[in-house]
C-alpha cells in the first residue's frame, strides 16, 4: 500500500463521517433520513473491495471509540453491540463485496451505471442480512418480526440512496479522472505494483 | 449539520474501572455481553441490571448519558414491549380489550427482553465512558491482530482513524463554506421535496470530495517527505501496563459467566 492510498482511505473515513450527520427530517417518521450509507456506498464504489473495507474499518473503530462519526452524531461501543449494531456491522462485507463486483475495470467510464447500482444493491442486502440477525438474537424476535420491523420500512429510502450513490459515484469517478486523481485510487497503478 | 463535533464520550475519573487496561477491560466486557446472553430468568436479569446500575453509580456516571445511550434503542424497546406484550401468548390474562389480550408471559417475556437490551448498552456505555478515546483504540487495534494473518495491515488502520479523526473538522468546515459558495450561485438545499433535496445536494457532495482527495494527495506528499513509511514498526509514546486489578476483573467476568451458566438463572 502506497501512503497516497493511506491518505485517500483515510480522507474517505472522514467523509463517511460528515456525510452520517447530514440529516433530512421526515414529516411521516420519526427517524431521519442520513447521508450514513451515502459515504458508506460510495466507499465501495472508488475505493473497492479491499480499501473499501479499510475506510469502513476505520469509521467503525472511531465510532466504537466513542467519537460521534455515527449517524446523529452518535458513537460508542453500544451502537456496535446493540440491537442495532448489525446494520453496521454488516458494512464490512457489504463493501467488500459490492467494490469486488465493480473492481472489473478501472477504465474511466467503467463501471457502467448499472454495474455500479446492482452492487450497491447487494451491499444494501448484505448490511440488511447482518441487522436483522444482529436483531433478532438481542431481541429475541422471530425472523419475520425482525423483517417487518428492521428490514421492511427502510426499503424504499435505502433503495432511493443507493440510487443516487450509483449516479454520485460515477461523477465524482469522472471527475477525478479528468483531474487525475485517480491516478492513485486505480488498482493497477504504478504505486499499487511498486509494493 | 452541526457546526462542530466534541470527541468521545470519556468520563474522567479515578474509578476502579477507570484503572483497567483497556485490553482487559475489553475482554471483560466481551465476557459480560455473552453472560447477558445466558441468563435465562427474569430474576436472573434484574440481578445483572442491579449489578451494572451499582457499577455505575460508583463510576458516578450522569443520567444525561445513560439516556443518550438508551435513545437510538427507543423505538426499538416500544416494538418489542408490543410484540411481546399482544402476540406472546400464556399464563393468567392480565388485560383484555375486545378480542385482544395481555397475559403474563407476555409481560415477563417483554420485560425480560427489554431488560436485556437496557443491560447491553449499559455495560457498553460504562466502558466507553471509563476509557479515552486514545486507550480504547489501543485495546481494539490489538484485538485486530489475528487479522494480519490475512494481510490487514492493522498499525496502519490507527494511522487512518487518526487521520480521519484530524481531518473531520477541517472537512466540516469545508462542507459548510461549499454549502455558502453554492448557495450564492443558487444553489437551494432547503426547500422542495426529499428527491429534490437529494439531487440538490450533488453540487455540494461532488466538490466536497473531488476537494478531500485532493488535500489526501497533498498530506501524502507530505508525509512521505517526512519519512512516513508503511509497514515500519512503531513505538509508542505510553506502553500500557498490566496489573492486578486488570486480572480480578477477567477473573470476575469469567466467574461471572460460569455462575449464570451453572446456577442456570
Amino acid at each position: 500500500m502506497a501512503v497516497r492510498r493511506l491518505t485517500l482511505i483515510a480522507f474517505f473515513t472522514a467523509l463517511i463521517a460528515i456525510l452520517a450527520q447530514l440529516a433530512v427530517p421526515l414529516p411521516f417518521s420519526p427517524v431521519p433520513v442520513t447521508g450514513q450509507l451515502l459515504g458508506v456506498f460510495l466507499a465501495g464504489t472508488l475505493l473497492g473491495g479491499r480499501d473499501g473495507c479499510l475506510a469502513i474499518l476505520a469509521y467503525l473503530l472511531l465510532g466504537a471509540a466513542g467519537a460521534p462519526v455515527f449517524s446523529l452524531g452518535r458513537g460508542g461501543l453500544m451502537m456496535l453491540f446493540g440491537p442495532t449494531g448489525g446494520y453496521l456491522w454488516g458494512f464490512l462485507p457489504g463493501v467488500y463485496l459490492s467494490g469486488r463486483l465493480q473492481e472489473g475495470n478501472q477504465r474511466p467510464g467503467a463501471p457502467g451505471l448499472l454495474t455500479t447500482a446492482g452492487a450497491t444493491l447487494f451491499f444494501l442486502g448484505c448490511i440488511y442480512l447482518c441487522g436483522a440477525i444482529q436483531l433478532s438474537l438481542v431481541t429475541g424476535y422471530s425472523a419475520s418480526e425482525a423483517i417487518l420491523a428492521g428490514v421492511l420500512p427502510f426499503i424504499p429510502l435505502d433503495a432511493a440512496k443507493a440510487f443516487i450513490a450509483a449516479v454520485l459515484g460515477a461523477r465524482v469517478k469522472k471527475i477525478m479522472h479528468a483531474g487525475g486523481l485517480l491516478q492513485s485510487c486505480a488498482v493497477n497503478s504504478p504505486e499499487a505494483v511498486r509494493d | 449539520m452541526k457546526q462542530s463535533i466534541t470527541l468521545g464520550q470519556y468520563l474522567p475519573g479515578e474509578s476502579f474501572l477507570h484503572r483497567l487496561n483497556p485490553r482487559f477491560k475489553l475482554l471483560s466486557l466481551a465476557l459480560v455481553l455473552v453472560t447477558l446472553f445466558f441468563v435465562k430468568t427474569l430474576g436472573g436479569m434484574g440481578l445483572f441490571l442491579a449489578l451494572l446500575i451499582l457499577f455505575s453509580i460508583l463510576v458516578r456516571m450522569p443520567y444525561s448519558y445513560l439516556l443518550r445511550g438508551l435513545k437510538p434503542i427507543f423505538y426499538i424497546v416500544i416494538f418489542t414491549l408490543i410484540i411481546y406484550l399482544f402476540f406472546t401468548k400464556g399464563g393468567a390474562v392480565l388485560l383484555r380489550l375486545g378480542p385482544i389480550t395481555v397475559e403474563e408471559a407476555g409481560v415477563i417475556q417483554g420485560a425480560f427482553v427489554v431488560g436485556r437490551l437496557i443491560a447491553l448498552v449499559l455495560a457498553s456505555i460504562l466502558v466507553t465512558l471509563t476509557t479515552t478515546p486514545l486507550a480504547l483504540t489501543h485495546g481494539l487495534e490489538f484485538f485486530l491482530t489475528p487479522l494480519k494473518l490475512i494481510r490487514v495491515p492493522v498499525a496502519e488502520i490507527t494511522m487512518i482513524m487518526t487521520i480521519a479523526l484530524r481531518f473531520i473538522p477541517t472537512l466540516m468546515e469545508e462542507s459548510r463554506r461549499l454549502m455558502l459558495a453554492q448557495m450564492a450561485r443558487g444553489a437551494d438545499f432547503e426547500t422542495g421535496n426529499l428527491f429534490r433535496k437529494a439531487r440538490n445536494l450533488t453540487p455540494l457532495i461532488v466538490p466536497l470530495f473531488v476537494s478531500a482527495f485532493r488535500r489526501a494527495d497533498e498530506l501524502a506528499v507530505a508525509m512521505e517527505a517526512r519519512g512516513y513509511r508503511i509497514g515500519a514498526r512503531r513505538t509508542r509514546m505510553r506502553e500500557e501496563t498490566v496489573s492486578w486489578r486488570d486480572w480480578v476483573a477477567l477473573a470476575a467476568s469469567g466467574a461471572l459467566l460460569a455462575a449464570v451458566i451453572i446456577a442456570g438463572i
